[in-house]
């Protein structure tokens, strides 16, 4: 296969909290593509070390306590970054995203069209399933988004992206909550990086919703935002 | 002296005690302490004093004043602890991440 080489040097970081019952089968999904696949079990109370074993493939990092899904990702790509990888992808654990979608996200990276290359649900062929309350929150993400980055994105809070190891040095994950999604965007603009949206479905199983951010943690985000633009 | 005078008296005094025990390394911390144990005790003795300032700000009671001026002084600590919060936060990120990379970088040599 023609990009099997490049997908040999590509890893896909998984930050995963208490995700015990869809981790086993994101990773399997994730395996035939040929990446290296780091998960990073963010503190769970039940270790995710047994769904990850019996394949080279896969990487296993534990931090002790639990951080937040920005700091999990910040140790995964530092990690790729030691192993020399040569393109990364951020993936939830929670199977919302789809492994087909990556070779779509990772071509302009390979074409040297893009640093960095970030999913769009809203770009996506057919329509999304997504519950009208997501849908407002994530439009009113974008605004708040373009507000504190000055970048605006058809998707504000979508986990999946893919970036190359230009992106991957020069972005830095200080908040370790979910604030992190922003600020990434927020470096994309200041590091100057050349960046791409490709549209990806997302899958609103009733696991994944249930999982996944509540609304109410939109306001969270919001708040963690404000102050550390103020406080730094 | 009246019972809300003693009371306060011997709360200052509780807390300056405990804080000047405790306190040993700055010179700059026991001043501005030792301003602040002064000026409470001026004020409690003295409650007309305080009267007087705030008549001459325009707010109607001493109270009053004292009231309006602890608000912002309370805003400023929650601020100096909010980047305080957040600079032990990054400490224990790195500290942790640090050790999920040393692990993860032997289980993968041996």
């Amino acid at each position: 296969m023609y990009y099997s080489e490049p997908l040999r040097r590509t890893f896909i970081i998984i930050p995963a909290f208490n995700e015990s019952k869809s981790i086993g089968r994101v990773v399997a999904e994730l395996l035939p593509l040929g990446c290296r696949i780091v998960v990073v079990d963010d503190g769970s109370p039940e270790e995710l070390r047994s769904e990850c074993e019996g394949n080279n493939q896969i990487y296993y990092i534990r931090h002790k306590v639990n951080l937040g899904q920005g700091a999990a990702l910040q140790t995964g790509i530092d990690f790729a970054l030691k192993q020399g990888a040569s393109w990364f992808i951020t993936f939830d654990a929670d199977g919302q995203h789809s492994a087909k979608d990556i070779p779509a996200l990772l071509a302009p990276l390979f074409m040297e069209q893009a640093d960095i290359v970030l999913a769009s649900r809203f770009l996506a062929k057919g329509s999304h399933n997504a519950p009208i309350i997501k849908q407002l929150i994530l439009k009113a993400g974008r605004w708040i988004n373009y507000l504190f980055t000055g970048l605006y994105l058809s998707d504000a809070h979508n986990g999946l992206r893919a970036m190359n190891r230009v992106a991957a040095h020069s972005i830095r994950i200080t908040e370790n909550r979910m604030a992190h999604a922003t600020e990434i965007v927020a470096q994309i603009k200041s590091q100057h990086l050349r960046y791409r949206e490709v549209g990806a479905a997302v899958l609103y199983t009733p696991y994944s919703k249930n999982k996944g951010q509540s609304s109410l943690n939109s306001l969270k985000i919001f708040f963690d935002l404000v102050l550390q633009k103020l406080f730094g | 002296m009246n019972g809300i005078q003693i009371v306060l008296i011997t709360a200052v005094v509780l807390v300056a005690i405990y804080f000047f025990v405790r306190l040993q390394n700055s010179i700059l911390d026991f001043l501005l302490l030792l301003a602040m144990v002064t000026a409470a005790l001026v004020f409690i003795f003295l409650p007309d004093l305080t009267n007087a300032i705030a008549h001459r700000m325009g707010v109607g009671r001493g109270a009053d004043l004292i009231f309006y001026l602890s608000i912002v002084i309370f805003w400023f600590v929650i601020i100096k602890l909010y980047v305080r919060i957040r600079k032990l936060e990054k400490i224990v990120t790195d500290v942790v991440r640090k050790d999920a990379l040393n692990e993860a970088a032997r289980e993968h040599a041996g």
